[in-house]
């Protein structure tokens, strides 16, 4: 108890001294940054430049940002990490390719896929706790409520939370809310974006809101440590089950898929905040 | 009866606080998406010889459906006038075949499913939103189309799906490969990409 409070203690911290930066930073309009882009164009249009591993090393001390033109929302995210990041979706995709989807593809020919969604529904009752405090944070207070009905709902008559009956007879949803986007509804930007090994893409923002539903999350709590890390991973398998063909497609989709990955990230979230 | 009636009152609605031609853009997305949707159900195309014939048919519709010029346009953005008349054209042609690629590939795999068409906003005077949603069985996908009036009919110029924007994601993506590369590169980039498909 008192070492969560610590920790609890050390995450405010955080971002007592992250939220000055983060409100100086990405979400700072088209000042600095345009004159940078329209310089580079010109620059780089002249002598083909080879491959984009040029890329890689012009923003190794640069913040690498990207502007969409103004037609009313403009998504932007610093990636001054570039070259972590892009060694974290390599990483990420052949964890993906050769272990993930396998794995996941073995599972899913066994385990008939009624059961796969009953399986997700029971993990998603699980961390009601978290939505419910990320529904807390921005105020919501009827989502709040609404979260709270799903779970005593889906943990009775839904039975354990198997079967999402709150949907199916009251058609109230599940609002995915989190501390990430709580933090997104009070201004904080994203910082800038992170791709984590294993986990994916994130921001610094949300890597923080992250540590925040770690604490909200009742897997966290299981004893020994491997069980909950067995836990969560099975959750990760069962929801790649019912996923297999997406990260594909939007491979196949894209031209690159790297930025086309950081894009779709950043677009995601801001639809969440602003939902 | 009950969705027809939804439809009925939906443009019902529409018609009076708005223009006269309201619910036109909704109708004219319903039409398009139901007649892909006939195509893809149909059950004497059947299997891997209908496949071909599927996605000949849908390329039609999607001809008549999309404003492939817009959505060059609007996903280049201040990158469009890099490109001179010549490449803009090849650029249409080899956008417009990745585009067709990606979207039969990812909608040939639905066929069960139902889709709802919710509502329409109006973004601007000749820009509006349809709103639709694919219930599956794992999840509710919100597709929203972004339509532009052209003449009497109306296009669409953006998909956005579960609030990310086709064009924005295709507009980053581009503007970092021309950050690096000249325009005649990057079209060399989309054949390479479309040969391979």
């Amino acid at each position: 108890m008192k070492q969560t409070g610590i920790y609890l203690l050390a995450l405010i911290a955080c971002m007592a001294i992250l939220v000055p930066s983060l409100y100086a930073d990405s979400s700072s309009p088209v000042s600095g940054p345009p004159v940078q882009v329209s310089t580079d164009i010109p620059e780089t249009a002249q002598p083909p430049q080879p491959e984009t591993t040029a890329a890689g090393e012009t923003s190794g001390t640069e913040a690498e940002t990207e502007f969409t033109e103004d037609e009313g929302n403009a998504i932007t995210i610093a990636d001054p990490i570039y070259p972590w990041n892009k060694a974290m979706y390599h990483f990420n995709d052949k964890l993906y390719f050769w272990v993930l989807k396998p794995v996941a593809k073995g599972y899913s020919s066994v385990m008939p896929e009624d059961i796969r969604i009953a399986t997700r529904n029971f993990f998603s009752n699980l961390t009601t706790p978290v939505r419910f405090v990320g529904c807390l944070l921005q105020l919501r207070i009827k989502d709040a409520g609404n979260e709270l009905v799903r779970f005593v709902y889906n943990s009775t008559a839904g039975v354990l939370g198997l079967a999402d009956a709150a949907k199916a007879d009251f058609n109230i949803v599940r609002r995915n809310e989190d501390v990430g986007q709580a933090l997104g509804s009070y201004g904080i930007g994203h910082g800038f974006y992170i791709v984590w090994p294993f986990i994916g893409p994130s921001s610094l923002r949300d890597t923080v809101g992250w540590a925040g539903d770690y604490f909200l999350d009742p897997v966290s709590y299981v004893n020994p440590v491997e069980a909950s890390l067995g836990i969560r991973t099975y959750d990760e398998v069962n929801e790649t089950s019912l996923r297999i063909g997406d990260y594909e497609d939007l491979k196949e989709a894209a031209i690159d898929p790297y930025v086309s990955i950081r894009n779709a990230y950043i677009q995601y979230r801001q639809k969440k905040v602003d939902e | 009866m009950i969705k027809r009636l939804t439809v009925l009152s939906l443009i019902f609605l529409l018609v009076f606080p708005l223009a006269a031609d309201a619910g036109i853009p909704l109708d004219t997305v319903k039409g398009h998406v139901n007649s892909i949707l006939d195509v893809l159900r149909d059950p004497a195309l059947k299997g891997e010889s209908g496949k071909k014939t599927k996605k000949d048919k849908i390329r039609a519709i999607s001809e008549k459906m999309f404003d492939y010029t817009e959505l060059s346009r609007r996903t280049l953005g201040p990158n469009w006038n890099k490109f001179n008349a010549g490449q803009q054209k090849d650029f249409i042609e080899l956008y417009r075949s990745i585009l067709e690629d990606a979207y039969v590939d990812k909608i040939t795999s639905y066929t069960d499913e139902k889709v709802l068409f919710n509502k329409e906003n109006t973004l601007s005077e000749k820009t509006s939103e349809v709103q639709t949603t694919i219930v599956t069985k794992k999840a509710d996908i919100p597709i929203s189309y972004r339509v532009i009036s052209r003449g009497d009919t109306w296009r669409v110029y953006d998909v956005v799906i579960e609030g990310v924007s086709l064009i924005s994601n295709y507009r980053s993506q581009f503007k970092e490969i021309l950050m690096n590369k000249t325009p005649d590169a990057l079209l060399d980039t989309l054949r390479k990409k479309v040969g391979k498909a």
